[in-house]
C-alpha cells in the first residue's frame, strides 16, 4: 500500500515540470551562478596579474668580476688563496642570478623582463607599462664581490622603483629582491666563517619539516561548496513539496477516501515519511551526479557520502510529515508557505548555503549546525576534505535527533480521526 | 441497516447537528434535503465514521460504528461534494490506485476498473487526464471511484453540483439503475428539491442543523394538504396590485416574480373570484390564475419561510 502511495506521489510529482524544475533545475543553476561568481572569493582570490620589469645595470658584470680578480692578483694574499677566491668569484655574478630568478619558470607568467641600457632610465622610468625597475650602480658587483670575499667597504646598493598604482607589481618585486639580498648575507655570513653552504644544505635534510597549510585536508573549490549548499538548502524545498501535495488530498477529501477505505492514518503517515525521504534523496543524488559530471565534484569515501545524504534525508522526510501534520492540524497551508519562503531561507543562511557564514563567527557557527542542512553541510565538506565519517558522529546523531523530534511532534500533532475531526 | 441515533455535533460553539435522529433501510434511495449550510455534509460524515459526534451513536447491522467503524467501511462508497481525484492523473490511474486502497488487484482490479468506467461511460477517456475533463465527467469519475469495490450503501453529496443538465440527467439515470438492478443503498443529499422528488423513496429534509421533517414523499407533501399553491400570470403588475395581495390575510408565503406571483391559501378560501375583483380595481390584466401541485419547495419555504437555493 505504502509502496502505490509513494508511486502515486512519483506520478504527481513528474507531471508538475514546474516543480520538477525547481527542485532540479534551480539547484543546478544557483551551483553554476555561484560557484562561478564567488569563485574567486571562495579559492583563495587568484589574480590575474602579469607586469613589466625592468633592469638597468650600469656596468658589465663580468668586466666587474675581472676587474675583482686583477685586484687578488695585485695584492699580498697567497697564491693559493687567489686561486680559489678568484676560481669562486668568477661563479658569484649577483646580477645575472637575480635576472635568471626573475626570468625562471615560476615567475615568468608574473614577470615580462627587459633589459634597458643606463641612458634610457628616465625614458623608463616615465613610462607607465613599466610596474617597477631595478637599477644596479657601477662597481656594484665588484662592491660586493670585495664586501664577501675581502670584507672590504660596505655593501653595495641596488635601486628599486617602482611605478605609484602598481603596488602589488612592486611589493612582488621588492620582496624578490629581499630573499635574493638574504640569501646572500647568509652566504657571505656563512663564507666568512669558513662554512660551505652546500655542505648545510646537506645537513639540513638530515632534519626533515613537514611543511603544510593550517587545515591540512583537501582544500573546497567553489563548485563544491555551493554543490553542497545547494543541494542541502533545495533537499528542503522537498519538504513542503510534498506536505502541499499532501494537504491538496486533505482538501480534496482524497486522504478522507483512504480513511473510508480503512487505509490506517498512519500508513498515509508512514508514506509521507518516505515520501519526503526517497524524494529528497533522489533529489540530491541527481544533483551531485550533475556537479559530479559537469563540475568534477568528487567524494573521497562514497559509503560516508552515502551515510550522509540518508541521514539528511531522513531529516527531510521528518520535516515533511511534521509540515503536512500541522497543515491538517490547522486545516491551513500557511504552514507550508512560511516554510519554503522564510524558513528555508534562514536555514540555508545559517547553515552557510550562500557563502561560508560560520568562518566568521564560531557562534553562527554552532547554530548554523544546529540546523539539518547546516549540520549536513559540514559533514559532506568534513568529507570532501577528507576527513573520515567518524569525525562526523555529532552531526549526523543531531541531524539524526532532529528528524525523529519532527517525526514525534508530526505524529502527536496529526488528527486521529478522519482530516475534518 | 444504518442509523443515527440523536446525533449532535459541535464544532467550538457551533452546533453543525442538532439531536438528528434517521435510519436507511437496505435497498431504498433516501433523500437528505436542505439549504446549503444545513448540516448535511457534517450528518454524512458522522454517518460515514469520518467525523465522531459530540452526543448520540451511529449504529451499522444494530452495532455502534463510533469505535468500531471497519464493518462499516467495508461496505460504504462515499461520493464527497468536493472532486476528490487527482486531476494529474489519468482516469484509469485514479481508478487504479483507488482500487488498490480498497485492496483490489491483478486482474480482479483491472476487470472493476473497466466495468465501472463503462458504467459511468467514460471508457472512452480513460488514458485521458482528469484535468481535461469537464465539470459533469469529472462527477461522473467522482462517483465511479467510489462504487469500485461494489459498496452496498452509496452515500452521495450533492454529485450533481455545478454541471450542465446532461451530465446531471446521466448521474440521476445511473444511481437509479444502481438502486434498481442491483439493490444498492443510496444516501443522496441535495438542495436540488427535483432530483430527490426524481429519485428517493423517503426524504429527510434539515435545516439550521435540525431535521424539520421526514418520511415519503406524499407524507411530506401531505404537511400542506390543506393548502392550495396558487400561480397568478400577467405581462405586468403595480404597486397597487401587489400592496392590496400582500394586505389579504388569507394570503401568505407570497412570492413575486417578473410576470408571476405564487401564494398559499386555504384550500377552504375562494381565492379566484377575489383575484379577479382586485385586477379590475387595479387595472392589471391577468393572463392565468393555476392552482399549482405541492412540492417539497412549498413544503420547504412552508417550514422555514425560505427557499431551498436562498
Amino acid at each position: 500500500m505504502i509502496l502505490q502511495m509513494i508511486k502515486k506521489q512519483a506520478l504527481l510529482l513528474l507531471r508538475n515540470p514546474m516543480e520538477l524544475l525547481l527542485l532540479l533545475g534551480l539547484p543546478i543553476l544557483l551551483i553554476a551562478i555561484l560557484g562561478t561568481a564567488l569563485g574567486n572569493i571562495m579559492d583563495g582570490g587568484e589574480i590575474d596579474l602579469q607586469f613589466k620589469l625592468a633592469v638597468i645595470e650600469n656596468e658589465a658584470e663580468s668586466e666587474q668580476v675581472a676587474q675583482f680578480i686583477a685586484k687578488l692578483e695585485s695584492g699580498n694574499l697567497p697564491e693559493e688563496v687567489i686561486e680559489e677566491l678568484s676560481s669562486t668569484a668568477a661563479t658569484v655574478q649577483p646580477v645575472a642570478t637575480l635576472t635568471d630568478v626573475l626570468q625562471s619558470e615560476e615567475l615568468e607568467e608574473l614577470i615580462i623582463l627587459e633589459k634597458v641600457s643606463p641612458n634610457e632610465l628616465t625614458e623608463v622610468t616615465e613610462d607607465d607599462s613599466y610596474a617597477a625597475i631595478i637599477e644596479f650602480p657601477e662597481g656594484f658587483t665588484y662592491e660586493l664581490l670585495s664586501q664577501l670575499f675581502l670584507d672590504e667597504g660596505r655593501p653595495p646598493e641596488m635601486t628599486v622603483y617602482h611605478n605609484e598604482g602598481a603596488e602589488i607589481a612592486g611589493n612582488i618585486v621588492e620582496q624578490i629582491v629581499t630573499a635574493y639580498q638574504e640569501e646572500y648575507t647568509v652566504g657571505s655570513f656563512l663564507g666568512r666563517n669558513g662554512i660551505d653552504p652546500e655542505q648545510l644544505k646537506l645537513l639540513s635534510t638530515d632534519f626533515k619539516q613537514e611543511v603544510s597549510s593550517i587545515n591540512q585536508h583537501n582544500p573546497v573549490n567553489s563548485k563544491a561548496y555551493y554543490t553542497i549548499g545547494m543541494v542541502v538548502m533545495n533537499a528542503l524545498f522537498m519538504a513542503p513539496t510534498i506536505a502541499s501535495i499532501a494537504f491538496r488530498e486533505k482538501q480534496d477529501n482524497i486522504f478522507d477516501r483512504m480513511i473510508l477505505a480503512d487505509i490506517s492514518r498512519w500508513v498515509y503517515f508512514i508514506s509521507v515519511l518516505l515520501t519526503g525521504m526517497l524524494f529528497a534523496f533522489i533529489q540530491s543524488l541527481v544533483v551531485f551526479t550533475f556537479a559530479y559530471i559537469v563540475f568534477d565534484v568528487t567524494w573521497p569515501d562514497l559509503a560516508a557520502f552515502f551515510i550522509i545524504t540518508f541521514f539528511f534525508a531522513l531529516a527531510v522526510g521528518g520535516l515533511t510529515t511534521l509540515l503536512t501534520a500541522i497543515s491538517y492540524r490547522i486545516h491551513s497551508e500557511r504552514i507550508i508557505s512560511f516554510f519554503s519562503g522564510v524558513i528555508v531561507t534562514i536555514f540555508a543562511f545559517l547553515g552557510g548555503s550562500f557563502f561560508p557564514i560560520g568562518e566568521n563567527s564560531a557562534f553562527i557557527q554552532r547554530l548554523g549546525d544546529l540546523t539539518p542542512n547546516g549540520a549536513a553541510m559540514s559533514a559532506y565538506l568534513s568529507i570532501i576534505r577528507g576527513e573520515a565519517i567518524m569525525d562526523n558522529t555529532d552531526h549526523l546523531i543531531f541531524i539524526c535527533c532532529f528528524a525523529l523530534a519532527a517525526i514525534i511532534i508530526g505524529v502527536l500533532t496529526f488528527p486521529k480521526r478522519g482530516a475534518a475531526a | 441497516m444504518l442509523e443515527l441515533i440523536d446525533v449532535s455535533k459541535k464544532f467550538k460553539q457551533n452546533a453543525a447537528v442538532k439531536s438528528m435522529n434517521m435510519f436507511i433501510e437496505k435497498g431504498e434511495i433516501v433523500g437528505l434535503l436542505g439549504p446549503n449550510g444545513a448540516g448535511k455534509s457534517t450528518a454524512i460524515s458522522i454517518l460515514s465514521s469520518l467525523v465522531e459526534p459530540t452526543s448520540g451513536d451511529v449504529k451499522y447491522q444494530q452495532k455502534s460504528i463510533i469505535k468500531n467503524p471497519v464493518a462499516l467501511r467495508k461496505i460504504i462508497g462515499i461520493v464527497p461534494q468536493e472532486i476528490a481525484l487527482y486531476e494529474d492523473l489519468t482516469a484509469e490511474e485514479n481508478m487504479k490506485f483507488f482500487g488498490r486502497i480498497y485492496r483490489l488487484k491483478g486482474e480482479k482490479l483491472n476487470m472493476k476498473v473497466q466495468e465501472v468506467l463503462e458504467q459511468i461511460g467514460l471508457s472512452d477517456r480513460r488514458k485521458d487526464m482528469v484535468k481535461t475533463f469537464s465539470g459533469g465527467m469529472k462527477r461522473r469519475l467522482n462517483i465511479g471511484v467510489a462504487m469500485l469495490h461494489d459498496p452496498e450503501i452509496l452515500v452521495m453529496d450533492e454529485p450533481t453540483v455545478g454541471i450542465d443538465p446532461q451530465s446531471r440527467h446521466y448521474i440521476l439515470q445511473t444511481v437509479k439503475r444502481l438502486n434498481q438492478e442491483r439493490q444498492m443503498t443510496v444516501l443522496y443529499t441535495s438542495h436540488y428539491m427535483e432530483e430527490v422528488e426524481f429519485l428517493c423513496d423517503r426524504i429527510y429534509i434539515m435545516d439550521k442543523g435540525s431535521l424539520i421533517a421526514s418520511g415519503t414523499k406524499d407524507e411530506i407533501k401531505r404537511i400542506l394538504a390543506s393548502e392550495n399553491t396558487i400561480s397568478v400570470k400577467a405581462d405586468y403588475w403595480n404597486d397597487a396590485f401587489i400592496e392590496k395581495l400582500k394586505a389579504n390575510p388569507v394570503i401568505h408565503q407570497m412570492n413575486v416574480e417578473e410576470k408571476e406571483i405564487t401564494f398559499v391559501v386555504s384550500r377552504e378560501v375562494n381565492i379566484f373570484t377575489k383575484l379577479a375583483k382586485l385586477a379590475e380595481e387595479t387595472n392589471v390584466s391577468l393572463n392565468a390564475v393555476d392552482v399549482k401541485n405541492v412540492t417539497l419547495e412549498d413544503v420547504f419555504l412552508h417550514l422555514t419561510g425560505r427557499a431551498l437555493r436562498d
